[in-house]
């Protein structure tokens, strides 16, 4: 009984001195806790840059883990590679009242090769935790320390990090040993959020506090463009073995040119002599470029091999030559040695690549902007744009992975800042004629016509490379809604000059009208159906954003079967305000028993305010409810 | 020890010896392989294998004993561009404490056709690169140069292992198509291994023999170390038996991937080399496994397996509160499972060894399966209920159809209480007694007890999971609908609802719903039982529904389950090799009361039908039925009674599908009440 009473104190002394812990997480303030899967308690980052060949960065992240989802919110991991050795990493895991209950070392963090998709080989390593929480509430402290000898790439200190993550408090710091070593730091979108900024010789540094989690939203725009964040660079910097200036994107480009790009570019007598060969008798450049991208998609194949300098620097024109592959330097490089080698002028050109737009900012020069290569060939009117890494994408098309957005373009005299095509919404166009005629079991049989241009080129073309089994199936998911569909032919063209391309596909479809009874219901609109409303959102935060527009039109034309006639037909909205248009008729042509369906549907690309977004869903809504109308036909 | 397989040596020798090998060499490529276009058996196929080689063999050196060398040579044509990925090779090597696998002698070509001339290109030593995938393997990874479409490539090099008890699986069958291929497994007579064989493929091994030489030398030492010189050297030889299987395939078809499958490598033609036994000359047997009795009793006997029931001493002082209460077996065993499933945590790791120790799990609350499951079956036992492990094998680990150790990969518990057998898996917070975790759920799982008796036991649950709808309808004359739903689900159903949805929000849930159900918006929400395993989960809600229905003139169109309607097939497909396997028994009911707007009557409707499928596998109801001049009543009922379905059935199962969505689709029709009755055309075409 003693012995129950007394370890029952030492129970409770323990949970009185644990409670006292700054890490318990049983109160947390209301505010930080609404829509957090977790919320970062603390986060510390101290970046020292103590001379241009010699910086260490300390982090400190204490996360409170609310539920489930919040656990791949942890991110304790730190990269490594030959030149960032990771000097110090721990984890230490507490329970609800800040009590410790498990440590966790360097030599128990798990240490795994970090290849990407799509690479041979890369020396960069990665170091993560791994831990089963066994209740939640639980709080992660993670800390590590780096240490490189590069200062070409100082991480971007970000007041967000993740949907569904709130932010406590957040430090960032930079020490500097000398004022030579100051860097330049670049403040965005902090407006929103309370942060402080102090600055002493030798130090700048910036804590906020209280940032409220954001729920994810469909449409949201690139989080670049309103994240909260410091940019740092250096004016002088080292990377690897180079020492460089980068003041402003003219010496960002000459470095680049003249150092890391310098002498990259020799090829063999033969290689030389064979595309001289190919090109004999061409005057024009354009001409002669358009030979030698397509020598180059025909010949390469894209493989990414990164080791020490490899992340900035290509494998020589003469290696990509010799094994035919490469990734996006090597094979930009390679292309532009063999341009050179017959006399045309191209440029290698930094680009950040994806599926959304991101600038190149005008006023901040640095390295680390860019994910991708391109060239840049130039003529009077401008430059012509090829992508090395695609076999198939046409001389002068980036398509949506690079479009429209600032890239740098490495030039002798060095770098300078230009906009890659638009391609607006009506550039990006569909058209889909058909003509199918209607039995009276309601089986259809017809053909469909569809030609596309702009993005709706990129997204359409490479079909044509499919096998054709692989092609049946792409349209049995594109007309989903058409059960029991057959293909019974397809023919496709691809022009790569106008860049227009042709799918011609004959088909036929059981059951496509239901039937019930005497009537038959047809959805007149077969072949080009939008049925998608975009995901409702109860209280919209953030603005939205339709990063590119389209313009489809459509005309089918529909044999209606003998002996029944029209019962009803579908009465449509033509609709046109500022987020598009659309409009859908339909004719009947009693002497031909023919029906005429046209249809129209422009969607434009734009930035919104949030409130805007049901009015959006709204117009969607609408679209999708002409798009599923039917006619009524009685059996006579 | 293998009757069968003696019997067919002689016959077999003669092939064995002679048979293909001679046939394609290393880098004799024909003009009409690099001028091929398409595969011809398979037109999609972007890359095919021409010829394959593997040669498993065991070599002896005297300073490490038996090694097993694995010569690779494949000779590989690339179609199109898709083909590309298959110019870059991986290798996996194992690096254990003392002893690593390394890879060797590798040799490879690509060939092209330029201008009508075959040019070949050389992989240079430089071109390969080694990685560490972890603490346990390395990579060596290395990618074809000038590779194009329409190039062959060909390499080839050694493995060699210093393991010489463990023989790696043989895959037979690509993602791609293999025109030809030789296997050739060569085993000294001093190991005996058990193959499985696994996959969809016709296999017919032949067997033979060969003889094999150990030289070695023995080192004699003169006594009385004055002389420098005293020792003499003798060489040594001694003859051995090797047992030679080989495997010779033209045309293995691609792999391909289907719906509805519990794991496509499952399916996969593959052998596995199981140890049972190694003896050496001069040397006792080493016993590894040769029958089921032997598979338990080597479990059983681990550390980590049969003592793991037996510590008790952690939870001795728990137990006794945990059952105070209970009244029978039954309430016991409910109090023991919700102990461990609610103090432990699974950490994501299958096995049936403890990773932990029960012990040290229990202290740390987190554990593999074995930690959690063996723990239970025994607080079980102290608690005075019959309980033993059953093994399993999980759904993307195969089916294990011979003894086998390493066939499975899971345990979970079996109760025996009131007579009645009941399964436990304690390493989700969701499941109760009978229902397992969903990847468990593979055919039959072995029930082993201590005393060595084993007994099958079926996984696959008996009762339907099910989703049934209650559902109040009001339609106005704009189509529009608003009401009532009331959604219970059961078994793998309310598993899989609360394992997805107990952790989010209302609101985060609610929105994904309303997304999932195409512009049904919920205006009052509740659930009943989310976090009570025993009980069904029940939503209430309370929705609207614009433009539910076609109106057009006097006359309004629906089908009268809505969006509720069956609309795609899930079979799409012509044909199907592989069964369907739908996980569990389940059924889906929709029970509907329409009411419909003021003014309008009800002129036709669809007619009521029952479709069965053959063998009682499934059936479907639909039966609309007006019950006043302005409602109807509406119920359809699918259900499916069997979780596999062989390949043989395919047809009939797409089809018992398309009538479901013709049905469903079919529709009501109702027409504004006029005085004078007419009904001319409202065709109003512009």
């Amino acid at each position: 009984m003693r012995l129950y009473l007394s370890l029952l104190l030492i129970g409770s002394c323990l949970y009185l001195q644990a409670q006292t812990s700054e890490y318990q997480s049983l109160l947390l303030k209301a505010d930080l806790a609404e829509n957090a899967h977790s919320i970062v308690r603390l986060e510390e980052r101290i970046v020292n840059i103590n001379a241009l060949d010699e910086m260490t960065i300390e982090e400190k992240r204490v996360i409170t883990v609310k539920n489930k989802h919040g656990n791949e919110q942890v991110m304790a991991y730190a990269g490594y590679d030959n030149s960032t050795k990771i000097k110090h990493i721990q984890a230490i895991i507490y329970d609800a009242y800040g009590k410790e209950i498990e440590k966790v070392k360097e030599k128990d963090f798990m240490d795994v090769s970090a290849v990407p998709g799509g690479t041979l080989y890369s020396d960069n390593r990665v170091k993560y935790l791994r831990y089963t929480p066994t209740q939640y509430p639980y709080t992660i402290e993670f800390t590590y320390e780096l240490a490189t000898k590069n200062t070409a790439f100082i991480p971007t200190w970000t007041f967000f990090h993740l949907f569904h993550q709130s932010i406590e408090k957040s430090h960032f710091k930079i020490n500097y040993a000398s004022p030579e070593l100051k860097p330049i730091l670049k403040e965005l979108n902090l407006e929103g959020i309370e942060v402080e900024r102090t600055e002493n010789p030798g130090s700048i540094a910036f804590t906020a506090t209280g940032i409220k989690a954001i729920k994810e939203e469909p449409f949201t725009p690139p989080t670049l463009e309103w994240m909260p964040m410091v940019q740092v660079r250096m004016e002088s910097f080292q990377y690897e073995d180079y020492l460089g200036q980068m003041r402003d994107w003219k010496e960002v480009g000459a470095w680049m040119y003249n150092t890391i790009l310098q002498g990259r570019d020799q090829l063999s007598d033969a290689t030389l002599t064979q595309v001289r060969t190919l090109t004999k008798g061409k005057n024009d450049p354009v001409e002669k470029a358009k030979i030698i991208y397509d020598f180059v998609q025909r010949n390469t194949r894209y493989i990414s091999v990164q080791v020490g300098i490899g992340g900035i620097q290509p494998i020589s024109a003469s290696e990509v030559d010799r094994l035919k592959y490469g990734d996006c330097k090597g094979l930009s490089n390679y292309t532009m040695a063999l341009l050179a080698a017959v006399g045309v002028p191209a440029y290698y050109t930094h680009v950040e690549a994806g599926p959304e737009k991101i600038d190149f900012m005008e006023d901040f020069a640095d390295l680390k902007q860019g994910n991708h290569v391109i060239l840049a060939i130039p003529d009077e009117s401008g430059y012509h744009w090829i992508d090395c890494t695609s076999q198939v994408h046409p001389f002068g098309f980036l398509g949506d992975f690079t479009d429209d957005r600032t890239v740098l373009v490495m030039k002798p005299e060095g770098g300078e800042l230009t906009r890659t095509p638009v391609y607006r919404n009506e550039d990006n166009y569909q058209n889909t004629e058909a003509d199918y005629t209607l039995d009276s079991q309601g089986n259809i049989i017809g053909n469909v016509e569809i030609t596309t241009r702009g993005i709706q080129y990129d997204n359409h073309f490479t079909l044509e490379n499919e096998a054709y089994d692989e092609q049946q199936k792409y349209y049995k998911k594109y007309w989903s809604y058409i059960n029991n569909l057959s293909v019974t032919d397809i023919v496709m063209s691809n022009d790569k000059e106008t860049i227009v391309f042709k799918e011609k596909v004959t088909l036929k479809a059981e059951n496509y009208a239901n039937q019930s009874g005497q009537l038959l219901f047809l959805n007149p609109n077969a072949f080009n159906r939008n049925t998608n409303v975009p995901d409702r959102v109860r209280n919209r935060k953030l603005p939205f954003q339709i990063s590119r527009g389209y313009l489809d039109e459509d005309v089918f034309s529909i044999q209606l079967p003998p002996g029944f006639e029209i019962e009803a037909m579908p009465e449509f909205e033509s609709i046109r305000n500022e987020f598009g248009e659309y409009e859908a008729q339909i004719e009947y042509d009693k002497t031909k028993h023919q029906l005429q369906y046209r249809r129209k549907l422009l969607v434009k690309e734009g930035s919104y305010e949030p409130a805007k977004y049901n009015t959006y869903r709204e117009f969607r809504k609408k679209v999708a409810r002409n798009d599923s109308a039917h006619l009524v036909l009685k059996k006579i | 020890m293998r009757p069968r397989q003696q019997f067919f040596l002689t016959l077999a020798m003669l092939c064995a010896a002679f048979g293909y090998a001679q046939d394609i060499k290393f880098g004799k490529i024909t003009s009409e392989e690099l001028e091929e276009k398409i595969y011809p058996n398979d037109s999609t196929a972007p890359a095919a294998v021409l010829y394959r080689d593997l040669d498993v063999r065991y070599h002896y050196n005297e300073a490490t004993g038996f090694q097993v060398i694995t010569a690779v040579h494949e000779r590989i044509k690339i179609y199109d561009q898709e083909g590309f990925d298959y110019a870059t090779i991986a290798q996996r090597l194992y690096q254990g404490k003392s002893k690593e696998e390394s890879l060797s002698k590798l040799k490879g070509y690509t060939y092209n056709l330029v201008n009508g001339e075959v040019e070949k290109t050389k992989l240079k030593g430089s071109d390969t690169f080694s990685r560490d995938v972890n603490k346990y393997y390395k990579e060596e990874t290395f990618t074809m140069p000038q590779v194009k479409e329409g190039s062959v490539i060909e390499y080839q090099y050694n493995v060699i292992s210093p393991y010489s008890y463990s023989l790696d699986d043989i895959v037979l069958q690509y993602d791609i198509p293999i025109r030809e291929q030789h296997i050739k497994i060569a085993i000294p007579e001093y190991y005996s291994f058990k193959t499985k064989m696994k996959g969809y493929l016709g296999i017919n091994p032949s067997y033979g023999k060969e003889s094999g030489k150990i030289n070695f030398t023995t080192t004699t030492t003169t006594r009385g170390g004055m002389n420098p010189g005293g020792s003499t050297m003798r060489n040594n030889s001694v003859d051995y038996f090797i047992n030679t299987t080989t495997f010779s395939m033209k045309e293995v078809p691609a792999l391909e991937e289907e719906p509805f499958v519990n794991d496509m490598d499952n399916y996969r033609s593959v052998i596995s080399y199981e140890l049972q036994q190694v003896r050496f000359p001069g040397s006792a047997m080493e016993d590894f496994s040769t029958s089921w009795e032997k598979v338990v009793k080597t479990i059983y006997d681990s550390d980590n397996f049969g003592r793991q029931m037996k510590i008790d001493r952690y939870y001795k002082d728990v137990l006794p509160g945990l059952i105070a209460d209970a009244s029978s077996e039954k309430e016991k065993m409910a109090a023991v499972f919700k102990h461990v499933q609610e103090h432990m945590t699974w950490n994501s790791y299958n096995g049936y060894f403890t990773d932990k120790g029960v012990k040290e799990a229990y202290e740390e609350k987190s554990g593999n399966i074995a930690d959690i499951n063996l723990m239970l079956i025994s607080m079980l036992r102290s608690a005075g209920i019959e309980a033993n492990p059953v093994l399993v094998s999980t759904r993307d680990n195969g089916i294990p159809l011979f003894p086998t150790v390493d066939g499975f990969n899971y345990v979970i518990a079996a109760a025996e209480v009131d007579g009645a057998r009941i399964l436990l898996d304690a390493a989700n917070s969701y499941t109760k007694p009978n229902l397992i975790r969903t990847p468990a759920l593979n055919w039959d799982g072995k029930l082993v007890k201590e005393d060595g008796t084993i007994l099958s036991v079926s996984l696959f649950p008996t009762r339907p999971s099910a989703d049934i709808y209650n559902i109040n309808v009001e339609m106005d004359a704009g189509g529009d609908i608003s009401g009532k739903m009331r959604i219970v689900h059961t078994e793998y159903r309310a598993y899989g609802f609360r394992n997805s949805n107990n952790s989010l929000s209302e609101e985060e849930y609610l929105e994904d719903f309303e997304n999932e159900q195409e512009g049904l918006e919920v205006v009052e929400y509740d659930v009943k039982n989310s976090k009570a395993v025993g009980k069904p989960v029940m939503e209430n809600l309370e929705f609207i529904m614009e433009n539910q229905a076609n109106v057009a003139g006097d006359k309004i169109y629906f089908a009268p389950l809505f969006y509720h309607a069956l609309t795609t097939n899930p079979f799409k497909r012509e044909e199907r090799n592989y069964p369907i396997d739908f996980n569990y028994p389940w059924q889906e009911k929709y029970m509907l009361n329409i009411s419909i707007p003021e003014g309008f009557e009800i002129s036709s409707y669809p007619e009521s039908v029952k479709y069965a499928l053959p063998n009682d596998t499934g059936s479907f109801i639909y039966r609309v039925g007006k019950i006043s001049d302005n409602h109807l009543q509406v119920v359809a009922d699918i259900k499916i009674n069997r979780v596999v379905i062989p390949s043989m059935e395919y047809a009939v199962i797409k089809k018992f599908f398309k009538n479901i969505i013709e049905k469903e689709a079919e529709q009501v029709v109702l027409t504004k009440i006029t005085s004078d009755e007419h009904t001319g055309s409202a065709a109003g075409g512009r």
